[in-house]
């Protein structure tokens, strides 16, 4: 008897075969090509990461030079931003279960999001190529800041080209998400009742197909500014750098939103399932990622207080950040409300969660510290903007990847990882992240400028304390993708619904079979989170 | 399983006439000769050069989306998405422009 016969047709084994794969127009395979590209490219990141790390262990030089140095956080910031960050939870997840959580059969133009993924590829192979072609990837930072980019020798060109195909191609994925929800919901289902992974999907959508082209086009600008001498950012011909800062966190600041957004809608899908009851305050959740978006568009300017930026436009940045932290707040208490009175069961996608929560606290209120005016002067372009971005994109939405990753793998593959190794390699993870980057946040404090090679000897052992914390960190991940490649190989075969989910992905088999449901799905009376079992209130 | 036209709903073609494709184009023209006239041939608007080039390349925006793109004979819920994004673009550029005016 052949394997396909003894096992039940899936997505996974319907087709057979390297082709099957590349021009695949499942969802749910699109999403593992995302899967393991960009698992690939975070782990380039990570090494680039670390390598900062060893160089940072003393003062002085230790193993790399400055100039490479000034080359290697750049790299790794357009790697982690561009190629992990960004694409990490909608392509993944927001490929893979998006349309199963609305009950239909693919995303609505499947062709559209292969063509995506190609791009996504296009677009890293652009921005690798940097690394042998050229004069070396470029020394700007992830921001490409002018006029230095407009000046320096190092491939910039090819840096800006990558991150512009790597727009088109989170643009095209946002048109399919916002287009399938619109058209594709199972009968039923209004908005109303969508799970709220699909309402901060849907949110993540618009930012980023309206903001993403203004990075596009101000791309361009540099590469025009660079080839053909057009004077729009250097000052020596004309141009303003304040312009380009402007342009630049037009659409960088929202695309905070496109990382962050996501990751809150997987801890609103954990949360509930491990605390077997209802989502509390299931419209506020749900409005308030469509009120981050919004407001986020306005805030752009408070990455600017120290450029040279009018007193007066300052304060009205001022204020608008502090009303971000507003539906974010909102997102929070939610959350734990949702915990108080649940059968709470603690696995590790929910310890996930909970980290999350955590880390994204402080990343949120380290936020509005740099929010206010007063405070940014000393702080900004210290070790404390390094420490409170790395809390809210990495301690937020990389452990939330890490969550969703944990949480829908028995999904994914219809097997069950180990979980004792699972829960260890979340301790190492979640020890090493905070032993990493806390003292970042102290350094700052301290006036330890960020982005240089060499510091004076008292900011000497809280950096050697961020590089045990780096190396504690890489252990935990080691173990981790240890962990999640043996379950794949070895795991124990699991059913349909191995944590008593109730949103639709739960009701079909795992792994799920090519168009998703062989019937149709039921929604769950009462709303997406109305656990028939949980304990009145 | 297949689901993808439960809430497809019936849109009415419509085929543009040769007049009003011509009146248009005659329109932009128009619009643009406008544009050049006021940067080459000297019309000194100061600050407002600016503005008045905005106002009119947002018009021929707006004309090419209603007659070229047939925004005019879509259903209304693509008007409304494109004032948001109009909207959108307008609120970036007097946030810009008022940091601009505001610089000691």
């Amino acid at each position: 008897m052949s394997e396909t016969a003894a096992m039940p047709l899936n997505y996974l084994n319907v087709k057979k075969g390297i082709w099957s794969w590349l021009f695949t127009l499942d969802h749910k395979r699109i999403a593992l090509l995302y899967l393991y590209s960009i698992g690939a490219f975070f782990l380039v990141g990570v090494v680039l990461g670390v390598v900062m790390r060893l160089e940072l262990f003393n003062p002085g030089r230790d193993i790399i030079e400055p100039q490479t140095y000034n080359q290697v956080f750049t790299l790794h910031g357009v790697i982690m931003i561009f190629l992990f960050i960004i694409p990490s939870i909608p392509a993944v997840f927001g490929n893979f279960f998006l349309p199963i959580m609305l009950g239909t059969d693919d995303v609505a133009f499947p062709r559209l999001n292969l063509f995506s993924w190609y791009l996504y590829i296009i677009g890293a192979l652009f921005a690798l190529s940097t690394l042998i072609y050229g004069n070396g990837p470029a020394d700007t930072g992830w921001t490409f800041y002018a006029p230095y980019s407009v000046k320096t020798g190092t491939n910039v060109s090819m840096s800006v080209l990558a991150a512009f195909i790597l727009g088109f191609s989170s643009i095209l994925t946002g048109l399919n998400f916002i287009v399938t929800i619109h058209r594709l919901r199972t009968p039923g289902m209004t908005f109303n009742k969508m799970p709220l992974f699909s309402w901060a999907l849907y949110a993540t959508s618009w930012i980023q197909v309206l903001a993403t082209p203004v990075i596009g086009i101000t791309l361009m600008m540099i590469i025009a500014e660079r080839m053909f001498g057009v004077g729009l950012f250097d000052p020596s011909i004309g141009g303003d750098p304040i312009l380009y800062q402007h342009l630049f966190w037009i659409y960088s600041h929202p695309a905070v939103y496109i990382m962050a957004l996501p990751a809150m809608g997987v801890v609103s899908e954990i949360i509930p399932t491990f605390a077997q009851r209802s989502i509390f305050g299931y419209k506020p959740i749900a409005y308030s990622s469509m009120a981050i978006a919004f407001v986020g568009y306005f805030v752009w300017g408070h990455h600017m207080f120290t450029s040279g930026m009018s007193g007066a436009a300052a304060i009205v940045f001022s204020i608008l950040t502090f009303l971000v932290a507003i539906p974010t707040a909102i997102k929070v208490f939610n959350w734990v409300a949702t915990l108080y009175k649940g059968s709470i069961d603690i696995q590790v996608p929910l310890l996930y969660a909970l980290a999350f929560i955590f880390n994204f606290l402080i990343g949120g209120l380290t936020g509005l510290v740099l929010g206010a005016l007063v405070v940014d002067v000393h702080v900004h372009d210290t070790y404390f903007v390094v420490g409170h971005f790395h809390y809210v994109m990495f301690g937020g939405t990389g452990f939330a990847f890490f969550g969703a990753l944990h949480y829908w793998f028995p999904k994914i593959w219809g097997k069950m990882y180990n979980k004792t190794r699972a829960n260890l390699a979340f301790a190492l993870l979640f020890i090493g992240f905070n032993t990493l980057y806390f003292p970042m946040l102290v350094l700052g404090i301290m006036g330890m400028p960020r982005r240089y090679y060499d510091y004076l000897p008292e900011f000497h052992s809280l950096n050697q304390i961020s590089t045990v914390g780096s190396w504690i960190l890489v252990v935990g991940l080691l173990l981790m993708i240890f962990n999640l490649v043996a379950g794949y190989l070895k795991g124990q075969k699991v059913g349909g619904n191995p944590w008593n989910g109730i949103t639709l992905e739960w009701q079909t088999d795992s792994p799920p079979p090519l168009h998703n449901f062989d019937k149709m799905p039921e929604l769950p009376a009462g709303g997406p989170y109305n656990y028939p079992n949980a304990k009145s209130e | 399983m297949s689901n993808k036209d439960h809430n497809s709903e019936p849109h009415a073609e419509h085929i543009s006439s040769y007049r009003e494709h011509f009146g248009t184009w005659v329109g932009l023209i128009l619009l643009t000769m406008m544009t050049v006239f006021i940067s080459v041939f000297g019309a000194d608007l100061r600050t407002l050069s600016v503005a008045t080039a905005l106002l009119i390349a947002s018009v021929k925006a707006l004309v090419v989306g209603y007659y070229f793109m047939h925004l005019k004979y879509d259903p209304a819920i693509y008007r409304i998405m494109m004032g948001i994004v109009m909207a959108l673009f307008t609120v970036f550029l007097v946030m810009v422009i008022f940091d601009y005016l505001t610089r000691n």
